[in-house]
């Protein structure tokens, strides 16, 4: 049965939507570069070419189905070969709208290689009213590979006047390093959403949430700088070789006016991609 | 979502998961539920200090809730599923599960004070439970795990087991907390009689779950329990 509803816009595609990218990446002669790509579906990837000098490489993800919702699925592998850097990003926001049925299904599988460097920067993921998201995150890293990885999260769009009720989202996250389980994250809300987010153990009426880890060799020694940033509306911790970092924001450019420092910060200063910087 | 439709069957939690509680069962749960036994509880706020210091949680209605939230969508949820899990593995002896489950234990605490405060309880148990298992030099093991598979080999029904384990958190929390807000003892009182709908749901619910209802919906509590690292006067561990 599909719901007529004012405020969350339709995709105007009624099929569902698939997507699977799989791309490698290795190291030569001191530049990143694509070895293996495989684009099948409404999933594409674009190879920014880094500033002169620039040893990274910049795959950007594009979604071309302008927006998901229940059934469809969009599956990315990113496999970065020994000594490989890249900043992973996407193209816009991933807006997923209301399902009749089923739930969107995002599976991201990310490989580092011994001495990989990989930054998984995905923009905000907006969550109309309605939406059902199960994503998960999986990231097999080598003992001296380096992570930084952000997944944020918009409930509904508050200066558009799109106000979110009811959606169902589910994010897992399991970062293995050298075999063994580092961290794991199993955020959860079903039902009525805004009721929930209002309460005080939750978001206390906020309308956006991110999440931040980082793995790499100067990640204690940033734990202080990154709190400077995150202000009171954030948190973060060093334990046990990795930080983490949450945060919490009114809407989404109050959490983008405080992401984006903190993401520079844990890239070593290297500037985020253009797509990132307002 | 609305509630499953397994919740609603009869299957699941039967057996030995349903049965009475008695006996030597019943002492041994009594004992090493009881607040007395020196897993050290009592350091822990799991956040709420830095909750109060912030004015998040500041009267009775605001602690209530926030321990139900704990209970049902958050972290004592999370610790109910493992500890559930780790009652079956032990019952069938399944190693593997639960050298798997000890790492994703360790893995979903949150933080260096959350990760601190279930590792050593977790410790701080199994070396008290060393009269009736006769290991003296256990493992590091979470809390939850380390009293589901203690329960388990000690053959204590899971659902008396989940129930007191729930009750046990939520009612450390509500000691530490009425003495930071502070409350009186008829509001502490009060608001354990207000949980104990929201504690037996959530106890029969993690009867029938498995891994795949992990999850919690309480962002800022996680996020609360980092702020206390920095908390500049503090009275608990985490």
């Amino acid at each position: 049965m599909i719901v007529a509803h004012p405020e969350a816009p339709a995709r105007p595609a009624p099929q569902r939507a698939e997507g699977v990218l799989r791309l490698a990446l290795k190291q030569e002669a001191g530049r990143t570069r694509p070895d293996r790509v495989y684009q099948e579906g409404c999933a594409k990837v674009r190879l920014v070419q880094g500033p002169l000098g620039a040893t990274e490489a910049e795959p950007i993800l594009i979604n071309s189905s302008g927006g998901l919702t229940g059934g469809d699925r969009f599956s990315v592998e990113i496999e970065l070969g020994p000594g490989a850097e890249a900043m992973a990003s996407t193209q816009a926001c991933e807006r997923i709208y209301r399902a009749s049925a089923g739930e969107v299904e995002i599976r991201n599988r990310l490989r580092l290689g011994p001495g990989a460097r990989l930054d998984w920067l995905p923009q905000e993921t907006i969550l109309f009213d309605g939406a059902a998201l199960s994503r998960s995150l999986e990231a097999d890293l080598a003992p001296d590979s380096e992570f930084l990885a952000v997944e944020a999260i918009l409930f509904g769009r508050k200066a558009m006047g799109e106000s979110l009720t009811h959606a169902t989202l589910r994010d897992r996250w399991r970062i293995r390093q050298g075999g063994a389980l580092l961290h794991a994250e199993d955020l959860r809300l079903e039902g009525p959403v805004s009721e929930i987010l209002a309460r005080a153990s939750m978001l206390k009426g906020g309308a956006a949430l991110a999440t931040i880890l980082h793995v790499g060799r100067r990640a204690e020694s940033l734990l202080e700088p990154l709190r400077g940033i995150l202000g009171a509306q954030g948190g973060a911790s060093f334990w046990r070789g990795r930080l983490l970092a949450r945060l919490t924001a009114p809407d989404g450019l109050a959490l983008r006016r405080r992401l984006e420092p903190a993401l520079t910060l844990l890239r070593g200063g290297r500037p985020l991609s253009r797509l990132w910087r307002m | 979502m609305a509630m499953r439709m397994d919740d609603l069957g009869a299957g699941g939690g039967g057996g030995l998961a349903r049965e009475r509680v008695g006996g030597a069962e019943l002492l041994r749960l009594l004992t090493w539920l009881s607040p007395s036994f020196p897993v050290g509880a009592f350091a822990y706020s799991h956040g709420l200090e830095q909750a109060i210091h912030e004015g998040l949680i500041h009267d009775r209605e605001s602690l209530r809730l926030w321990l139900e939230d704990l209970i049902s969508l958050g972290s004592g949820w999370n610790d109910a599923v493992l500890l559930a899990e780790a009652w079956r593995a032990a019952r069938v002896k399944d190693s593997a599960a639960l050298r798997d489950l000890a790492e994703l234990a360790e893995a979903l605490a949150g933080g260096r004070e959350r990760h601190m405060e279930t590792m050593l309880q977790g410790e701080a148990f199994l070396r008290a439970a060393a009269p009736w298992t006769g290991v003296a030099e256990p493992a590091p093991l979470a809390y939850p795990l380390a009293l589901g598979e203690t329960a388990a080999r000690a053959g204590l029904p899971l659902e008396a087991v989940l129930t007191a384990y729930l009750h046990g958190f939520a009612a450390n929390l509500l000691q530490g907390a009425v003495r930071l807000i502070p409350l009186g003892q008829s509001d502490a009182l009060a608001i354990l009689a207000a949980l104990e709908a929201p504690l037996l749901a959530a106890s029969a619910r993690a009867l029938r779950s498995s891994l795949e209802d992990l999850g919690s919906s309480t962002f800022l509590s996680d996020l609360i329990a980092l702020r206390h690292e920095t908390l500049y006067s503090r009275v608990f561990r985490s």
